[in-house]
Order: structure tokens, then C-alpha cells, then sequence
């Protein structure tokens, strides 16, 4: 017998340890990641700044007789690259703006109509009796209240109302704010430029936490993160205070978790991946800008919709596809594109046109995966400390206002000369939003979805009970890690086929397994039409527009191959939006950095833990991503 | 009323006009037929008096600069005699062939005599309005455009029309020698250089584009990358077939990051949006995805094949003839055996 | 020895190339549908001019009392333009010359030529003796190839080249160029020395890193640059558009999934041999 075969790629180096000449830049305020809070945070420096630029509070201690020095870098290479069609109360937004017209940013519209739908299956035969039993009996009643295959429910819960909101497109508002902030001369933002992680403080004592910058990533390097032609260090950029914003699956955040752990109870299990497309309707469309559907029920019972129909006949049509959907081989394009073909939808999109695609995971643990948001030169905020709220579905305007409340806490405390330490910083930006609806909203959502890890209908119990009583009562749950929630294949039968039969339907068709699984499940193929119905690959062209600036290492990373090759599961590979993983020569999954739309599936989509907590696979800094902004 | 110069240029020989001027002098003609115009050659050659006996017959009157400052394309001396040629035909439309000569000095020889240019022109059509069909946003638009304003000056992108072969005549142009005053000449053109690397793999005129994508240097099924292997196969199926190479701009790039890459490639082989849109009647693509990007540079390509190992590639999707869902290694290496066969054999 | 050059660079900005472009037509002609919307970048035959220029300057410094120096003239939106110099400016050094005015490939050519003449004409401390004038030989929107060469025209520069990889420099001051000519091959030229215009194409040099001291640095003049932007109209020049659409060249595709490399290689070679 031979011995067990090495890893083929050698471990990157942790930029931490490299020791090289190495730039430093200093600054008073530094930010990570430029989405809806960072959009918030700066929004309300740059007002007030303006307001009164000569206010010695703004002078700069960095740079003295100059004002604040404030930079944010952000990975993706524009400032609209965000990816998310939203809809929105919108609250948080409106107090920083109130005067603002959604005319103004393309895309946007204010709320006009809100329905939510219950989703029969009219494809059949995957759905538990119980389900199927459900369904029976709404389909009874079709001619009179159920048409298209749904069931309207006959009010909206107030919880998931968004009267007075707006729909819009993340990528759009991020650019509408971006050259606001721009041109309002305080901070400068840099796109296309990734942070690799916080820079900690070496004699950091015990129960301290402290951050003393930003260390942006390096390039000129092979994609291992070995320096190679070229070479630039990445810089050092130290400043007064940093502000990490970098989202759900940043590098900054969750490196701050690596050192410093989340508070006692807290844990970050539950996830989702958002996936949309926005489509172009037919020039005879009845759907109004403003129009809001929620769906539920199809295609699978745990996966929720949404139809957001923005000015102009485009419509952001998506799904999200959770961490408790146990099937091994989820596979959200696959799944979206059935979604899209739902009669209750598909009488409008059928002749529409896709103009663009996207992905992104959302962090659905709320209040319970919250990180400790402040420590001595350094606050969360956004979507990555925990904001979102999950029983309303919201987390745009919750992430601005956090950005909000840290901005007026940082104006508080440069007012008053004092300097960001971990109890100034909790004094007033923690302070401010413990005390706000963020904080309210957190907590009556905070057990909401519980029952889903026992199922679908429990699932929907469990909901409701939260969000009709706000958040009082709630099922209690026993939620296991991410890698965990995802079934065996040994246990898990699809379509009465094995795992060998399945491999072999794929090998045959030159198809991925998870493909070649969902038709074998009884899902149809996939007519493609080259406008609307088109292949994954395909759907990356016309809307992700990768980017991939050569220089920068792999940021997705398998941390020991050894796993990946001996995992049956593999659902990295069937999560992974732009197909950026498929299955290489040697049975580990082959990375394509040109590929990669920077959704973050990989980081929970890895049935193999080596600590029992996370997964096999690293989601670190990396640049570029998709380039698209009408997302 | 509209009048015709066609201007043309004589190739490296200085005394034989260039194809691109042939096919201008084809197009000249259709258009003064249809337009009932009178029809101008102006050529612009070192021996331009040898070079018109090839258009001889072809037009009413012949116009020539000729002499040694203008056996180099250079932009001083070009533009002085192309504004010169202008300026005694007075025609009010300008056709020119869209060669690097031309598209060199002709905007600014238009803006010298008070007339508008536009390039790239694919097709002339129109009667009493002249229309001219043009691509935008690197093929992926196609518009026909109209000025009222003249003189136009048009430049014909190559092989939109047939060469010119007329019988040979001594030409019997009453002024086939326009005396031009040139500027004081700052530039000397030394010559041509082929790229450094070995054979030259650009061939406008074969009939066959065989264009190279990024596979051929990723990891193939035993897990190994085989540039070498790839270089000699596509090199071997160059010789052997006498196609243009091209390439995709994922394969070419590979060579800035340091990966051992095809040695004979250059940005030069780019086909696409940031490369070429060369005109072949055959293209066969091999380890390329066919993405949208690329293949708006075989817009004048004609029948089109593809071999890739991903049956839902790009070219699966309206985008190819034929596509063979297969290795392109083991294909090409029996393609290259029968056409030694072949070449042996005959 | 040390040359001074100053370089200005004309660079349009262009839809990024990836994505998908649909044409519509509206009050003032064609134009790109959403085309404000769609995330746009520095047109990238333009880009390699202007990182050719950057290196230039950098190999050759002049001296403290006349530095070699970058412009870049750009002509689009003003809001656009910004967008766009967030990601530039992080790479080399300039300063940027803005012209607020139209976006897109079908404006006429001669009038955006006209207005960037202008535009440069009008850069204080410019010394159009030492000028070298960079820019793209073609753009990835009109392609037309021929503004640079109008600007260059109007300025009155009489040694132009374009489709140019190449520059080197002479101790002299007179420089070899390189333009791509027919059949893959590139023409050898020796100038005697700027001033001159030199249409890029892709030139040879890697995409320079993202810098943000690089970035910091230019934005001291870019923001105030942007902000005093002259607008610009275009002359229409009497340009008509007949038709613009966008041609779908849908093929029915024959896919060979079982036939075998022997198989493959007999059809396409009686294809290749076939008339």
C-alpha cells in the first residue's frame, strides 16, 4: 500500500507573520468594507464636518492643521458592486435623509403593494407527506382562493410589513452615497483594494481587546500568498480608530472572532445564501415599480422568495437557500431558476430578459452570533456585528443605522477630546445602540427562526409565535454548527438513488453532481431560452462580471485536502455561486479565483470541521469579485 | 452631385498596390456606378506610375504621388501626399482602405481639408443619402451612419470587398504626378520586426483562425500541465494547416503572472473585446469557454467550430457550428497525424 | 542624462467590457441602455497609455526644477468620471484634466476631438514643446481610432504613430517606436525627438498594483479638479444614425458529445480541406 498522498498546495503564509519592508501609513479614522453601515458611519462624519469644518474636533492628530484623515478600502472594485436587491422600511435611511426622493437613485421606488404567497409545489413528488398533505388541501380550494399554483395569504403579518419603505438596489444606493461621501471631500474610499485583517496589539493583556489598524492585502504574489513578481507588502494603515464593516464573511470580522471569540452564548450557525436575478419584464408587464411579493413554500418548503419590481421594468427575483435545508447537494442556481419558472411568476417573467445575476451569503444568527462590538480602537458595525433582523427579513436599514449610531458616538467623543478606548467607545456607540430599535428588533427576533431546524412547518410556527408576540414567545432550539447542519450522504437518499448511481447519471452527462442530482429527483430540465433561462456560466457573464485583478493569492482556501478529498458531501462545490469550485483531479475541489463572485457560500457550505465548530474551508482577503450595479 | 476619390497605397514592394487598396479602388467603382459619380484613384507609392498600371483601367482619372520619401508609412509624408491627392481631386466622397498606412493619417487629412472621417466601415449603402454600415463597442453594436457635410472620408475594413483585378495597362492619367510639398520629415521608418518568439503565427490571408484558449495550459486529466505538449501540438497544427493563430485573452494574460505559458503568444493573437476581429472563413476554437466576450471577435469569422471538454460551454450556445465535447489534446494530435499523412502522401 | 517629459494622456471611459451592452435610442440619438448605471472603467487601450506614460516619467524624472509630468484627459460625466478615478488613481501617478460632457461611443469623433484639444490647449504649465501626447489607438466604445489622432492634429503635432507597444528612448532625445501594422508584425520608427503622438495599444507593461499612498496623493487634485469641471458640449457634426441595433448571431449548434478523437479528427480535417 502506498502511503497517504501529500497536499498539494502548499499552506498559505499568514501575512501576519510575514516579516518584510512592509509600508505604514498613519490615520485617525480607518474603515473596512464600504456597504450600507460604513455608507451610514461616514454619512454622518462627513455632515457634520461640513457643517462646520473649522470645529477643532475635526482637526486631524495624525496630520496636524489638517482634517481628519479618514480612509475606507473597500475589496470589490467599485463602490456599486454590492450585490442585494432590497425593500426596505427604510427608517434609518429616511432620518439621515429626510428629504430624500427615491427618484433620485436608479432603481429605486418607493413601496407600493406588498402580498405574501404560500408556493404549491407544481412539479411534485419531493415534498414530505405532511406537506403534500398541506398542499392537497389548499389545492382543494384553488379555484376559489389558490390560481397559479399559490395561495395569497390574506393579510401581510405586520412584522414582515415594509409600508412607507422603498425597494432598491444595493449596488445603486451604495453608489448614490458613495459619491455623495466623495465629493463631500472628508473620507476617501478606495475600492479594489482588500484588507487582509486588523492589525492586533502584541501586549494586549488579558480581557483586552485591542486593534491598532488595517492591513490592506498583499500583491505581486502567486496564489498561495507567495511573493512573486512584483511584490507590494500590503500596507500598514494604523489609525485612532478602526471601523469594521466588511460584512458577514469580511476577513477583518472574522479574524477579530478568531482572537478575541464571541461573548459567552453566542455562536455564528445560521446562514442563508441570497441569490437573484434582476430581470428585465416584457414591455407589456402589469407589475408596478413598488410591488413587493414574499413567497414561501417553493422550491423547497424551506426556502424563501422574493419579486421586488423596481422604476423602468426591472424586477430583482430571488431566493435564499439556508443552512438548515440539510440536503447535501443544494445548489441555489439550480434551485432559483425553478423558482423564476413558478406559474405565479413566471405569467410575468416568461418573456423578460435577464440583466444581471448575483449572490451573497447573509449571516442569520442576528442578536445570537453578535460579536463584541468595541474594544480599545475599534467598532463593529453592519451586517457583520449582528444587525440584521431576521424576523422581519430586514438588515440594510438596521446596518445604516448602526453605521448612524457610531458616527454620532464618534462625533460625541471627539467633541469631547476623549479617545476611542473600549469603554468610550461602549459608553456611547454601544450605549446608543442597545437603547434603539436595532437592538429591540434584534431581540424579538432573536429566537425566531428556531423551529426551523426541526422542519419546515415547525419552522413557520415558530416564526409566527415570535413575530405576533415580538419575540416573547419562541421554540426553543439546539442549533448545531454550520458544517454540522449539512445531512450525510450516507443517510441522506435522493431520488431513491445512491451516491455511485447519481456520480455516474453525472459523469455520463458531463454534468455536476448536484445538477445531475436534481434532475434525478424528479426536478425537469432546465429549457434554456438564452435570455432568462440561461446556463450558470452563461448567467456570470451577464450579470456577475468577475473581476480578478492578477496579484492578489486565492482567498477561498482548503485548509487541509486531505478532508476535502475524503468528504462525500462536497457541498462547497454545489453552493458555490459562480461555479468557482469544482472537483479536481486529486478529489479536492479545484478553486477558480476568476470565477469566485464573492458570495462566502464556501465558508458554511463544508460538511467537514476540523474543530467541530467550522469548516474546512477559508474565506480570506481577496480582491475584486463581481462587477455589476444593477444589483 | 458626389464625386470619388479612392486613395490607395502601394505595398512593401513600393510599386504594387496593397489588397486593402484593391478592395477600396472595387468598392469606388460599385459606388460611382450606382451613383452615377465620376471616379478618382489617387495613389500614394514610391513608384506610383508602376503601381497604377494596376487600376489602369479602372477609373476616369488617375492621381499619384510617388518618390522615396513615400516607400515609408510615416505619418508627415503620408498625410502631406493623401491632403495633396484631396485637395487636387476634390471629390466629395474619400474611400480609403482601413490599413494601418491609411488609418495613420487619414483623420487627419480629413480635418486638413475641411471634411469628416469615419473607419471601420463594413458595408456603403444608400443611394441619394449615402449610408455606412459600422460596428460599435467592439462588434457588439451595428450602426449606419449618414453625413450630410463633405467632403466623407470612408475607411474600408479589409476583406468588406473583392480586390480589384483589372487587366494591366500602362496608365494613361494626365496628372499621375502630384508634386507635394512636405514638412520637414522628423521620423525614419527602419523597417518591420516579427515577434521575437519564433514563427510568425498572424496570417490575415489563411483561410482558417485556430484560436487557443486558457485550457491548454490547465491541469489536464492526470492532474498535470502540459504546456510543452500544447505548444508543439498547436505549432505542429499551425505548420501543417497554414492557419492564423489566435487566442483568447485569458491565455495570453497568463503571461504577465509568471505561469510558464505558450511561448509564441502575444497580445498580438488576442481575439475579442480587447483584442482583434479578424476576418477568416473558417474558425476552430479549442479549450476556449466561448464566453461573450471573446467571441465578439469572430463577428467576421464564418463557419465555426469548437472542441472543449465542457459540453455547456459558450460555444454550446448558438455560438459555433459544431462543437465536440471532447480533449483537445487527443484531438489535435490525431488532426496533426492526418494532415502529416496527407502532406506525405501527396 | 534626464528627458522631461510632459505627457498627457486622453482616456475615455468605457462601459466595463464584460458587460452586456443593448443600445437605445433617446432624445439626443443612440445611446446605451442604462448605460449611467452600468459600472464603467478606464478605456483600457487608453489605460495602457497612461500606464505607458507613467513609467516613462518615472525612468525619466527631469530635474526638481522641470519634473517630467502626467496629465489625463478625460471627457464624460462628471459623476462618472469620479467613479472611475477611484480605481485609476491608485495605480500611477497624474493629474487628472475633467471635461464634463457626454458618455458613450456615438457622439462624432472630429467633436470630441475638438473638445479635448481645447481642454488641453488650456492646461496651465503645459509645455506643448516637450509634449508627448498618449492615448488609445482605438477605444472599446467607438473603436474608431481617429480622435487622438485629431487632437494630435489640432495641436498642430506633426509626428504621429499609432498601434503603438513600444517606446525607447535615445540619449539624443530622439526615440524608436513600434506600431502594429499588417500581419502580425510591427513597424520600426525613429523620431527625431517630442513633440509627438503616440496612439497605445496594449503596450507591455503589467496593470501597476493598486497604491493607496499613490491613491491619497492624487486625490489632492483630482476631487478639486472634478469639482471645477468645465461642462462641454458636443457638436453633432451633422452625424446621422440610420440604425443601430444589435445583431443576434444565433447559430444552431450541432454538440458532439459521443463521438470519439479519431472520429473528431477525420471530420474536422475533411472540414478544414473542404472549399
Amino acid at each position: 500500500m502506498s502511503s497517504a498522498p501529500q497536499p498539494i498546495d502548499p499552506q498559505p503564509i499568514d501575512p501576519q507573520t510575514v516579516d518584510v519592508d512592509r509600508p505604514m501609513m498613519e490615520v485617525d479614522i480607518v474603515c473596512a468594507g464600504f456597504g450600507p453601515a460604513t455608507g451610514g458611519f461616514l454619512t454622518t462624519l462627513t455632515r457634520a464636518w461640513s457643517e462646520n469644518p473649522a470645529d477643532p474636533a475635526f482637526e486631524s492628530k495624525v496630520a496636524p492643521g489638517m482634517p481628519l484623515q479618514v480612509m475606507c478600502y473597500e475589496r470589490a472594485d467599485d463602490l456599486a458592486a454590492g450585490v442585494s436587491g432590497v425593500v426596505t422600511r427604510g427608517e434609518g435611511i429616511r432620518t439621515s435623509f429626510p428629504a430624500l426622493n427615491p427618484a433620485e437613485i436608479p432603481m429605486a421606488a418607493a413601496v407600493k403593494e406588498e402580498r405574501v404567497f404560500y408556493l404549491l409545489d407544481p412539479i411534485g413528488a419531493r415534498r414530505s407527506a405532511l406537506l403534500r398533505f398541506g398542499d392537497i388541501f389548499l389545492g382543494l380550494g384553488r379555484k376559489s382562493w389558490a390560481k397559479d399554483h399559490a395561495f395569497e395569504l390574506p393579510w401581510t403579518p405586520a412584522f414582515l410589513h415594509k409600508r412607507g419603505g422603498m425597494v432598491f438596489s444595493i449596488g445603486q444606493f451604495n453608489q448614490w452615497v458613495g459619491s455623495r461621501l466623495m465629493a463631500g471631500g472628508l473620507a476617501q474610499i478606495w475600492p479594489g483594494t482588500p484588507v487582509s485583517g486588523p492589525i492586533f496589539d502584541g501586549n494586549n493583556g488579558k480581557g483586552k481587546r485591542t486593534v491598532l489598524g488595517l492591513r490592506l492585502a498583499d500583491q505581486g504574489v502567486d496564489r498561495h500568498g507567495i511573493p512573486a513578481e512584483g511584490y507590494m507588502p500590503g500596507m500598514d494603515v494604523r489609525a485612532r480608530l478602526t471601523v469594521v464593516g466588511d460584512g458577514p464573511v469580511g476577513a477583518v470580522g472574522q479574524k477579530l472572532d478568531e482572537q478575541f471569540g464571541l461573548p459567552a452564548g453566542h455562536a455564528r450557525r445560521e446562514w442563508a445564501l441570497g441569490m437573484k436575478m434582476v430581470i428585465e419584464l416584457p414591455e407589456d408587464s402589469a407589475l408596478e415599480a413598488g410591488t413587493v411579493w414574499h413567497t414561501f413554500g417553493f422550491p423547497e418548503p424551506e426556502i424563501f422568495g422574493f419579486l421586488y419590481v423596481h422604476p423602468e421594468r426591472l424586477v430583482s427575483v430571488g431566493i435564499f437557500v439556508p443552512s438548515w435545508l440539510g440536503n447535501p447537494q443544494r445548489t441555489a442556481y439550480r434551485y432559483l431558476q425553478h423558482y423564476v419558472q413558478h406559474p405565479l411568476l413566471w405569467r410575468h417573467l416568461q418573456h423578460g430578459t435577464m440583466r444581471s445575476w448575483g449572490a451573497k451569503s447573509l449571516e442569520e444568527s442576528g442578536k445570537r452570533g453578535e460579536p463584541f462590538l468595541t474594544g480599545d480602537g475599534f467598532a463593529r458595525i453592519g451586517e457583520g456585528s449582528g444587525s440584521t433582523n431576521m424576523l422581519t427579513g430586514s438588515g440594510v436599514d438596521e446596518a445604516w443605522t448602526t453605521g448612524v449610531q457610531l458616527g454620532e458616538a464618534v462625533l460625541e467623543l471627539l467633541r469631547a477630546d476623549n479617545p476611542f478606548t473600549q469603554e468610550n467607545l461602549a459608553a456611547t456607540y454601544e450605549a446608543r445602540r442597545r437603547a434603539s430599535r436595532v437592538e429591540r428588533g434584534a431581540r424579538e427576533a432573536e429566537n425566531a427562526r428556531n423551529g426551523f431546524q426541526g422542519g419546515f412547518v415547525r419552522g413557520l410556527v415558530g416564526m409566527a409565535l415570535a413575530g405576533l408576540t415580538g419575540g416573547r414567545l419562541a421554540l426553543p432550539a439546539k442549533i448545531p454548527p454550520a458544517p454540522k447542519q449539512i445531512r450525510r450522504f450516507a443517510t441522506y437518499i435522493a431520488g431513491g438513488l445512491t451516491v455511485q448511481q447519481a456520480a455516474k447519471v453525472a459523469l455520463d452527462c458531463a454534468r455536476p453532481l448536484h445538477d445531475a442530482l436534481m434532475s434525478a429527483r424528479g426536478w425537469p430540465e432546465i429549457a434554456f431560452d438564452e435570455r432568462l433561462l440561461v446556463t450558470q456560466q452563461d448567467a456570470l457573464l451577464m450579470g456577475g462580471k468577475v473581476q480578478a485583478i492578477p496579484g492578489f493569492a486565492d482567498h477561498v482556501v482548503f485548509l487541509d485536502r486531505q478532508r476535502c478529498i475524503a468528504c462525500q458531501e462536497k457541498t462547497c462545490i454545489a453552493m458555490c455561486s459562480g461555479q468557482a469550485l469544482t472537483l479536481g483531479a486529486d478529489g479536492a475541489p479545484d478553486f477558480e479565483r476568476e470565477k469566485c463572485v464573492h458570495c462566502g457560500a464556501c465558508l458554511w457550505n463544508c460538511a467537514q470541521s476540523p474543530d467541530g465548530e467550522r469548516g474546512n474551508i477559508e474565506f480570506v482577503a481577496g480582491s475584486g469579485g463581481l462587477h455589476s450595479a444593477e444589483n | 452631385m458626389e464625386s470619388i476619390l479612392v486613395l490607395t497605397h502601394a505595398d512593401e514592394s513600393g510599386a504594387v498596390l496593397s489588397k486593402g487598396s484593391l478592395e477600396s479602388v472595387t468598392a469606388g467603382r460599385e459606388l460611382a456606378a450606382r451613383l452615377g459619380a465620376e471616379l478618382t484613384i489617387g495613389i500614394v507609392a514610391k513608384d506610383a506610375s508602376s503601381a497604377a498600371a494596376q487600376v489602369a483601367g479602372a477609373a476616369k482619372r488617375l492621381l499619384g504621388v510617388q518618390g522615396e520619401a513615400f516607400a515609408q508609412a510615416r505619418f508627415a509624408s503620408d498625410a502631406a501626399a493623401c491632403e495633396a491627392l484631396c485637395r487636387a481631386a476634390q471629390a466629395t466622397i474619400v474611400l480609403a482602405p482601413h490599413s494601418s498606412r491609411f488609418a495613420r493619417v487619414m483623420a487627419a487629412v480629413a480635418h486638413r481639408v475641411g471634411g469628416l472621417i469615419d473607419t471601420h466601415i463594413t458595408a456603403i449603402g444608400g443611394a441619394a443619402n449615402l449610408e455606412a454600415t459600422r460596428w460599435f463597442y467592439r462588434q457588439r453594436i451595428e450602426a449606419v451612419v449618414s453625413r450630410e457635410k463633405r467632403p466623407w472620408f470612408l475607411l474600408l475594413d479589409a476583406g468588406t470587398h473583392p480586390a480589384f483585378a483589372g487587366e494591366a495597362a500602362p496608365a494613361q492619367a494626365e496628372e499621375i504626378a502630384i508634386a507635394v510639398e512636405l514638412p520637414a520629415l522628423r521620423t525614419e521608418v527602419k523597417g518591420t520586426r516579427a515577434p521575437k518568439q519564433g514563427a510568425q503565427t498572424i496570417r490575415p490571408d489563411a483561410k482558417l483562425l485556430f484560436v487557443a484558449g486558457a485550457g491548454w495550459t490547465k491541469k489536464q486529466p492526470d492532474g498535470q500541465i502540459h504546456v510543452e505538449d500544447a505548444g508543439e501540438l498547436i505549432l505542429k497544427f499551425l505548420g501543417a494547416s497554414g492557419a492564423s493563430l489566435g487566442s483568447s485573452k485569458s491565455l495570453v494574460d497568463q503571461g504577465g503572472e509568471g505561469n510558464s505559458v505558450l511561448p509564441f503568444l502575444t497580445h498580438l493573437n488576442q481575439v475579442g473585446q480587447t483584442g482583434s476581429t479578424p476576418r477568416h472563413a473558417k474558425g476552430l476554437s479549442t479549450c476556449c469557454h466561448g464566453e461573450e466576450p471573446h467571441v465578439v471577435g469572430w463577428r467576421f469569422v464564418g463557419e465555426r467550430r469548437a472542441v472543449s471538454l465542457d459540453p455547456n460551454c459558450g460555444w454550446t450556445r448558438g455560438k459555433a457550428d459544431v462543437v465536440y465535447v471532447a480533449d483537445a489534446f487527443e484531438v489535435m494530435k490525431r488532426v496533426n497525424a492526418l494532415l502529416e499523412d496527407a502532406a506525405s502522401g501527396s | 542624462m534626464s528627458n522631461a517629459f510632459h505627457i498627457v494622456v486622453c482616456a475615455g471611459i468605457v462601459p466595463d467590457p464584460l458587460q452586456t451592452l443593448e443600445p437605445t435610442t433617446g432624445p439626443s440619438g443612440p445611446g446605451i441602455k442604462n448605460e449611467m448605471v452600468l459600472p464603467a472603467v478606464l478605456d483600457p487601450w487608453a489605460a495602457s497609455a497612461l500606464f505607458e506614460a507613467a513609467s516613462l516619467a518615472a525612468k525619466n524624472p527631469g530635474s526638481p526644477q522641470s519634473p517630467s509630468k502626467v496629465w489625463l484627459v478625460s471627457l464624460g460625466p462628471k459623476a462618472k468620471l469620479q467613479q472611475v478615478m477611484m480605481s485609476v488613481a491608485q495605480k500611477v501617478s497624474f493629474e487628472l484634466v475633467p471635461v464634463d460632457g457626454p458618455i458613450g461611443g456615438f457622439p462624432d469623433a472630429q467633436a470630441t476631438a475638438a473638445v479635448l484639444a481645447d481642454a488641453i490647449a488650456a492646461i496651465p504649465g503645459l509645455d506643448r514643446e516637450r509634449m508627448l501626447l498618449f492615448g488609445g489607438w482605438e477605444s472599446a466604445t467607438r473603436g474608431a481610432g481617429v480622435t487622438l489622432q485629431l487632437v494630435g492634429e489640432r495641436l498642430g503635432i506633426a509626428d504621429q504613430f499609432q498601434g503603438v507597444d513600444q517606446i525607447e528612448l535615445h540619449e539624443d532625445g530622439s526615440f524608436e517606436v513600434l506600431e502594429r501594422v499588417e500581419g502580425g508584425k510591427h513597424q520600426v520608427s525613429v523620431c527625431a525627438g517630442v513633440p509627438a503622438v503616440l496612439g497605445w495599444a496594449t503596450g507591455n507593461l503589467a496593470e501597476p498594483r493598486n497604491n493607496p499612498q499613490v491613491g491619497m496623493a492624487n486625490m489632492r487634485t483630482i476631487m478639486p479638479a472634478l469639482q471645477k469641471a468645465k461642462t462641454a458640449t458636443l457638436d453633432g457634426n451633422g452625424l446621422h444614425y440610420v440604425s443601430v441595433s444589435l445583431p443576434k448571431q444565433q447559430r444552431t449548434t450541432r454538440v458532439e458529445k459521443n463521438m470519439n478523437a479519431d472520429e473528431i479528427a477525420a471530420e474536422l480535417v475533411a472540414w478544414i480541406g473542404a472549399e
